[in-house]
């Protein structure tokens, strides 16, 4: 087995167990701390995938803005910020959807061939080159529609508001 | 240059998928709920970048442009989810979803 392979199974082993640990804990303050290892975990992904500019782009936006984000959320929705939240179980349906969801694409799965591939490095002026080449129409769809939710952001939360 | 297995990706971000899926269907918490749906968008981006990573060539470039562009929607999600938040905390007092009953019939 290749260090890149033990890499791999280590980076999912924990990016499992900080996804459920972040959906599990009762205190929403752990949850944004465990999903916060998540994210740096799945940049480490990236950066074993060779995507490199992906995983700063993953540190940034993920393990930087949306975490701070989402603690800004919590702190202004609630008056103790480690109260505890009330307990919602395990229910059966969601938990069989769910297992059901991940059997059937496991069996997908069982059809892909199974041979592993080299991964291969790619230079970033070539990945800005198909950003804004070929890929380009989606890069302003991605502006407009910023564009729009800043709008809409802040037509949702003006003071005044009836 | 690394040899990675196609098959371990895949379980991985399925199994992921499922994590959030679960957590979408079974919090109350607004802001649970967004980060369950952040697990799962990851898992989704993970795939494009796999995948464009396993066929080579401009492929490889193609999925890593696309999931540029999703990891910029995803973020924009989590900024209007979070307004919707804030409107929900201002009119409700709470930020459980069960109470937002309002469109209700």
């Amino acid at each position: 087995m290749s260090i890149e392979e033990l890499a791999f199974l280590a980076l999912a082993v924990v990016a499992l167990v900080t996804a459920v640990a972040a959906l599990l804990v009762r205190e929403l303050v752990h949850t944004i701390l465990w999903v916060a290892v998540f994210f740096v975990d799945i940049s480490a992904i990236y950066f074993l995938l060779q995507a490199p500019f992906l995983g700063v782009l993953q540190l940034g936006v993920y393990a930087g803005a949306v975490t701070i984000l989402l603690l800004f959320g919590i702190m202004v929705t609630r008056k103790r910020i480690f109260a505890r939240e009330a307990a919602t179980g395990i229910s059966e349906v969601p938990l069989a959807l769910a297992v059901v969801t991940f059997i059937f694409v496991i069996a997908v799965v069982g059809e892909l061939p199974q041979t592993s591939t080299p991964v291969r490095s790619y230079d970033p002026t070539l990945l800005s080159e198909n950003l804004f080449g070929t890929n380009g129409p989606w890069l302003l769809l991605l502006g407009l529609i910023m564009m729009g939710a800043v709008a809409g952001s802040i037509y949702l939360v003006r003071e005044g508001r009836e | 240059m690394t040899d990675l297995p196609l098959v371990g990706f895949v379980a991985l971000s399925s199994a992921l998928f499922a994590v959030g899926l679960f957590g979408i269907l079974t919090r109350r918490n607004f802001i649970l709920i967004l980060i369950a749906l952040e697990i799962a968008m990851n898992a989704a981006i993970l795939n494009f970048v796999y995948f464009g990573a396993f066929s080579g060539g401009p492929g490889g470039l193609s999925g890593q442009a696309i999931a540029v562009v999703l990891i910029g929607f995803a973020a924009t999600e989590v900024a209007v989810g979070l307004a919707i938040v804030l409107a929900l905390n201002r009119l409700k007092g709470t930020i459980n979803v069960a109470q937002a009953t309002d469109l209700k019939l």
